[in-house]
């Protein structure tokens, strides 16, 4: 072992952290640190913090819709708005409420968490690499998120407390455009604009990180098709990123350019997205020449793929979990790349089934739904897979693999629904109705954020050295299971019954009214679904101080990664490594014939085992 | 304690499935019957699809609650078998979904063609628009042609005007115009199924037949401000007869000066 | 680790409860005063607390408001005011007391009938005078009641009574909240938490002035305007229609308004009597003046204890009046001639009219009636304190930006049809500057009317009388 030479540029570091570096201060050690475990672990922290903003913004909007225009608890009282009103808030504070739920929950949890937390934590780990191809870029993708942060905490506020950005996560024109369409059109989209772009800067910045330390930095013998479908998954990401995210910023920087372009001291104004003579709240009639169905094809050329962006690392490293919960192979390795390879790849030309109602010509909709339905075989794949990963496997009954369960389990019910609304149709009365929030619930919350939250305890012994409690992520487990199904489960049948999203007071039409108990009880779960996260919080917390001292591999995985000491030092493995095999080959005969149902990617072939069909793919 | 794991996920989606079977008697179902032509092909599709798609969720989760259960029942020591996947079957859930999926896009395209392609819109309806609904934050204001007259694009003298009620012939095919004053609104009868933007400098054609004279709720389904969900708006489907009473009614009202004949008047202002 | 586990990690869940706890107790809305009401002195505004029984309290005018009207959870029904609370008015007709069961059968006036269902009785006259029972059991048929409880004293025949008073105010105040407040304000004081954002102002109805009427100009709005604004929405604001709503809710809402707007004037009308006297400026001048603040004080407390009581029933009979009257159908335009034929040489004649000095239509509409004539880039000056306004223009009672309507844009705020055009000429707008043409021959008006309802038609600005050209070129339909 100790003869080997790494043959790729990795710096090599030996156990002793100070070797080869000068003296780190606490904030280069934690604050602006370059090394990506550190950035991971902060994107993880800021990210959960996010997770209760956006959860927070997401019970006040259940409270409005089981209760409406009753008091509001915290708001009133606490924060002292709506003084007059008695707690009673105002419906542009209804818009404010779901928007920045959405905002904050894609922007800054769900990209955040998977490609920042656990792609920066995990690529170099299970690559066995011994940083980021770029550390100081690393850096800044994370710090870049702070004045994103900012400029999002800076809209709520901006045109007054009561009128944060209210547009929509999509921020359809004019209402965006125009600062006089809503209240929360003024200063509060702007900066939210703002935030927006910086969170973008941000993805950026990690996304040329990863493919390039990615392609350069694996260790010696780790081949494409011997990597982790975390990594993948990662890499693919990257890609749909940085090839997505320019259009979006494009947008964005358009949109800003149309609502700011009048306070520059030149003659060049812009209405990429205002037709003319249009007036709002009695504003000067707009000239114009723009459309607003730009922006929708413009928005959505990137956050279609987004959508994949938020579920593909949760699926890849779903398949690493459950492959070493049920000590088996991932079923179909290669199959599965393939599968994500071809979401990333549809992913681009399925944007405008988001606009079937939108008027865009007929022609177009027949298109985006044949290639919309078909972005659908991949999951499907992706899914029989998995099942066919945990038959007959030797199953590990913990909190990981019960997340991971639940996540397959509701990703099913998430790409099903979407079915529905491929089919244009279908998809015209279920456009905008509470169908599509279930859908994407299902997706985002029902696998992303469980793969997330099965992922945070996987990888939490090689992040901190010690383990969390089980008992306690199984609560959280159950409690966030239940709550999950009882809140977003009956969407679904709201969407049927032509429940318009969006709506402050729904009942105020009659064929809705009769839906309010219904409502009730989703908001009862949702408060439970929100409570349970403490449950998280809390034993994330504690078992830092108070969990389990975990070794190098607890879970008897068997990624590079848990070669490395846990936590690992600065330059992560203590022998470089080297890697023999594929990711998954538990319970094979090589593993037998070491007595053991894992074999590490780093351990030689045993002695006198003959490799035979070390790739039964 | 594994048994009761893998039975809680077993168990969840025979409440799920129970939840959606009694959703029809407990009226969280569709808000009515399709009340238009295309509503009842709208309909067709969503029951196939719910089929199709009700069989994969019954066996994709049986097949993960049995793989559970296998799991859950296994004894200790027994070890897990070791395979990395099986090309028959990765043949097998490839062609058969893609085969599924297609089925259903093609099973879709005709009933598309004849919501959105203007060209196969019925000609009567095509040819005559009934009226144009503007929609503005937060209300549907709708314009007739002055009786007798076709309608225009813009505004003409002796138009009608109303607000909130949208009233058209039963049982024939009508077109309206629809446009919008301000931002993006969504016009939305949910009993009729139909659904279309209203996009900023466009108008855009959007033509139903409704069947039954009645009520149908108008609403709007794309977030257009504060007041997004105060759109409440309906549309009135009546007989030709009682249609163009209306129209006569309204163009009566709408030329009213006040001095008019005493008992309509106060009568009307009651 | 530093930390040793004990009882301190199980902080966090008190904490969140008392933080939760503390979030969600009762909050109630709350009528708001006038920010003339608050320019008092504090003693104006609060009153005298009693010191002894010989010198009870004395209220101020924050109290001889709610005295009246009460707060949103416990609303007052002054029934000097023309505005329908709700509940039936009824007389007891035989009370029996027998074994500790009370019963009560009540009698209402001819032609009038006993609620479908009752929950309580609202003692009017008697010696339970202002007291309110409830009603266990209810028989319609014959208006027999069932109290719960004896009553403290008896009741006798002939007492006035109101079976389920205050109905009407509080399904109007629950659709309030839900419809209008979080524009016009729990007080309708046009200042709800979106208001802000609005372009015109929602209304504040604590002046008592509506501006789109169909009565005269010296009226207030009838309850069929108020009514109507309701339904119809005003297109070029963001007051948009309730034509959905169900009669009784429309109505409920009326009356509501009518209570707020009466609440509102009420105030005015108090402030009115003792801001010239003992608003904190006048208090400062006459302090300055050599007058102490005691004499001030005790001036003030006189007034309080004795002539503003007089004052406050006389504004009570005052308004009362003028609401009802408004009501009534001869506060409503009727023109005495019939509207002049819509023809060429009308609507020339409109021109003409339009442009002339006596209508000076132009002076603010501008020549073409673009809405931009020269008073709109003039600067007027504040009539209450004299202060030029920050911005040019006109501006209304309410210290709104208000210029003239464009008139070729095709939106008529008050209404489109011709009579509606006709009010806004004859009444004028009321509260804006847009005067009353009362005065001018019904004729003219209707040309006038007939000249600005084909402005938008114009083929171009002026050339009126023109036959209309051909529509412009189709825009381009979507396919």
């Amino acid at each position: 072992m100790a003869t080997v030479t790494p043959s790729l540029g990795a710096h090599v570091h030996s156990d002793d952290h100070s070797h080869g570096h000068h003296e780190q201060t606490f904030i280069s050690k934690y604050v602006f640190s370059i090394d990506h475990k550190v950035i991971g672990i902060q994107f993880l922290v800021t990210t959960l913090l996010m997770l209760m903003v956006g959860g927070a913004l997401a019970l006040a909007v259940r409270w409005q819709l089981a209760f409406p225009w009753g008091s509001m608890p915290i708001v009133g009282k606490l924060f002292g708005l709506f003084q007059t009103e008695g707690g009673q808030i105002s419906p542009e504070f209804y818009t404010m409420l779901f928007t920045m739920h959405a905002s904050v929950m894609i922007f800054l949890v769900i990209i955040p968490v998977l490609a920042g937390a656990f792609g920066n934590f995990l690529i170099p780990l299970q690559i066995g690499a011994d940083d980021m191809a770029f550390p100081v870029l690393n850096m800044l993708s994370y710090w870049f998120m702070w004045p994103a942060i900012a400029c999002f905490g800076i809209s709520f506020v901006a045109s007054g407390a009561t009128a944060g950005p209210g547009n929509g996560w999509t921020s359809y024109p004019l209402l965006s455009d125009l600062a006089d369409a809503a209240p929360s059109s003024g200063a509060a989209q702007t900066w939210w604009l703002f935030g927006l772009t910086l969170v973008g800067v941000s993805s950026m910045m990690g996304s040329v990180n990863y493919m390039t330390t990615i392609i350069n930095m694996r260790a010696p013998g780790m081949t494409m098709f011997r990597m982790p479908l975390t990594i993948w998954s990662m890499f693919i990401t990257a890609i749909l990123q940085a090839f997505a995210l320019p259009v979006l910023t494009a947008a964005g920087f358009m949109l800003v350019f149309d609502r700011l372009s009048s306070l520059l001291p030149t003659d060049v104004h812009s209405v990429f997205f205002i037709p003319a003579g249009i007036v709002v709240n009695n504003a000067a009639p707009t000239i114009g020449g723009g459309q607003p169905l730009l922006w929708q094809h413009l928005f959505w050329f990137y956050s279609h793929p987004a959508v994949y962006i938020m579920l593909l690392p949760a699926m890849g490293m779903v398949s690493d979990m459950l492959a070493c919960m049920c000590r088996k192979p991932v079923f179909g390795y290669k199959p599965m790349v393939y599968s994500m390879a071809a979401i990333a790849g549809l992913g681009f030309i399925v944007w405008g089934h988001h606009m079937f109602t939108s008027g865009m010509n007929p022609a177009l909709g027949m298109t985006f739904m044949t290639s919309t339905m078909m972005i659908a075989l991949p999951s499907a794949i992706k899914v029989f897979n998995w099942i066919g990963t945990i038959w007959d496997g030797n199953i590990k009954f913990n909190a990981v693999f019960l997340n991971c369960a639940a996540f397959v389990a509701l990703f099913v019910v998430g790409g099903l629904s979407g079915i529905f609304m491929a089919a244009v149709p279908v998809d015209i009365y279920f456009h905008d109705t509470y169908f599509i929030v279930a859908h994407f619930h299902y997706v985002l919350f029902g696998a992303t954020l469980f793969g997330v939250f099965a992922a945070v305890q996987f990888w939490y012994p090689k992040m901190f050295g010690r383990e969390m409690n089980d008992t306690v992520q199984k609560w959280h487990f159950a409690l966030t299971f239940i709550g999950m199904n009882g809140t977003f489960f009956p969407m679904h049948l709201l969407g049927i019954a032509g429940m318009p999203r969006r709506y402050a007071d729904p009942y105020l039409h009659g064929y809705l009214e009769h839906l309010l108990p219904m409502n009730q009880f989703m908001t009862i779960s949702a408060i439970i679904m929100g409570f349970a996260q403490f449950l998280l919080l809390g034993n994330f917390a504690l078992s830092f101080f108070f969990g389990k001292k975990a070794g190098r591999n607890p879970w008897g995985a068997n990624g590079l990664e848990w070669s490395a000491p846990s936590p690992p030092g600065h330059g992560n493995f203590d022998v470089p490594p080297v890697c023999y095999r594929g990711p998954y080959e538990y319970s094979s005969p090589e593993a037998e014939a070491m007595g053991q149902d894992f074999i590490l990617q780093t351990s030689p072939p045993p002695a006198g085992y003959k490799a035979s069909s070390n790739h039964g793919h | 304690m594994k048994k009761f794991w893998a039975l809680f996920f077993i168990f969840w989606p025979i409440v799920a499935l129970y939840v959606c079977l009694v959703a029809p008697s407990r009226n969280w179902w569709f808000p009515s019957a399709p009340m238009s032509s295309v509503g009842h092909q709208i309909d067709g599709l969503f029951y196939l699809i719910l089929i199709i798609v009700a069989v994969t969720f019954v066996g994709t989760q049986v097949g993960l609650g049995y793989a559970l259960w296998k799991g859950a029942t296994k004894k200790s020591g027994e070890k897990a078998v070791f395979s990395h996947g099986s090309h028959k079957l990765e043949i097998m859930w490839t062609i058969v979904p893609s085969f599924v999926l297609v089925f259903i896009s093609l099973t879709q395209l005709e009933v598309l063609a004849n919501i959105r392609v203007l060209a196969r819109f019925p000609d009567e309806a095509r040819k005559t628009p009934v009226a144009e609904v503007t929609a503005r934050q937060f209300e549907w204001r709708i314009r007739y042609p002055k009786p007798g007259t076709q309608l225009s694009t813009e505004p003409q003298e002796g138009d009608l005007y109303f607000v909130n009620e949208l009233h058209v012939p039963v049982s024939q095919p009508v077109m309206v115009h629809l446009r919008t004053q301000d931002v993006q609104h969504a016009f939305f009868a949910p009993k009729l199924r139909v659904k279309q933007d209203a996009v900023p400098g466009l108008v855009i054609p959007i033509w139903f037949e409704i069947e039954k004279a009645g009520e149908y709720e108008l609403v709007c389904a794309e977030l257009c401000g504060w007041g997004h969900y105060k759109m409440k708006a309906r549309i009135i489907a009546e007989s030709e007869e009682s249609y163009l009473k209306y129209l006569a009614a309204l163009e009566t009202d709408q030329n009213e000066d006040g001095v008019a004949d005493e008992a309509a008047s106060a009568s009307d202002e009651e | 680790m530093s930390l040793t586990p004990s009882w301190n990690r199980f902080l966090l869940l008190p904490m969140l409860t008392a933080v939760v706890a503390g979030g969600c107790s009762e909050y109630n809305s709350s009528f708001v005063y006038s920010e003339r009401t608050t320019s008092l002195i504090p003693e104006a505004q609060d009153g005298f607390k009693g010191e002894s029984e010989a010198a009870p309290a004395i209220s101020g005018v924050k109290q001889l408001v709610d005295d009246r009207f009460g707060n949103p959870q416990d609303l007052k029904a002054w029934l000097k005011l023309p505005v329908e609370f709700g509940g039936t008015q009824s007389a007891v007709a035989e009370y029996s007391a027998v074994e500790g069961v009370a019963t009560v059968k009540f009698s209402v006036e001819e032609g009038k009938s006993l609620p479908e269902t009752a929950s309580s009785v609202h003692v009017v006259s008697g010696a339970l005078a202002g007291e309110t029972l409830l009603i266990s059991n209810w028989d319609a048929t014959t208006g027999q009641a069932t109290l719960e409880g004896l009553p403290s004293k008896e009741i006798s025949a002939g007492d006035s009574c109101v079976i389920d008073g205050g109905t009407v105010m509080q399904s109007g105040r629950v659709l309030y909240m839900r419809h209008c407040s979080h524009c016009h304000g729990t007080s309708g004081d046009g200042a709800g938490p979106t208001a802000q954002y609005l372009n015109p102002r929602p209304r504040d109805y604590r002046h008592g002035i509506f501006k789109f009427t169909s009565t005269t100009d010296v009226s207030k709005a009838s309850r069929q305007d108020i009514k109507r604004v309701l339904q119809y929405g005003i297109p070029g604001t963001y007051m948009p229609s309730f034509l959905l709503l169900t009669d009784s809710e429309i109505n409920s809402l009326v009356e509501y308004v009518r209570f707020l707007s009466l609440r509102g004037e009420y105030e005015r009308k108090l402030v009115n009597e003792l801001a010239g006297d003992f608003s904190q400026k006048a208090v400062a001048t006459r302090t300055e003046g050599g007058e102490s603040r005691e004499a001030i004080v005790s001036e003030l407390k006189e007034m309080l204890a004795a002539d503003i009581v007089d004052a406050a029933n006389s504004i009570g009979d005052g308004m009362a009046e003028d609401w009802s009257v408004s009501d009534t159908a001869e506060a409503v335009i009727v023109p005495t001639v019939a509207r002049v034929p819509d023809s060429p040489e009308s609507r020339r004649r409109g021109r003409e009219l339009y442009l002339s000095k006596t209508l000076n239509c132009a002076d603010c509409h501008g020549v073409d009636g673009a809405g931009n004539g020269p008073q709109t880039i003039a600067y007027e000056k504040n009539p209450i304190t004299g202060e030029p306004y920050n911005e040019a223009g006109l501006h209304d009672v309410w210290d709104n930006l208000n210029q003239p309507r464009n008139l070729h844009r095709g939106i008529y705020r008050g209404g489109r049809r011709p009579i509606d055009l006709f009010a806004r000429i004859h009444a004028g707008i009321k509260g804006s500057r847009m005067p009353s043409f009362k005065n001018t021959p019904h004729e003219d008006i209707w040309h006038v009317v007939n000249y600005v309802l084909s402005i938008p038609f114009e083929p171009e600005p002026g050339a009126t009388g023109v036959a209309v050209a051909a529509p412009p070129a189709a825009a381009a339909v979507a396919p």
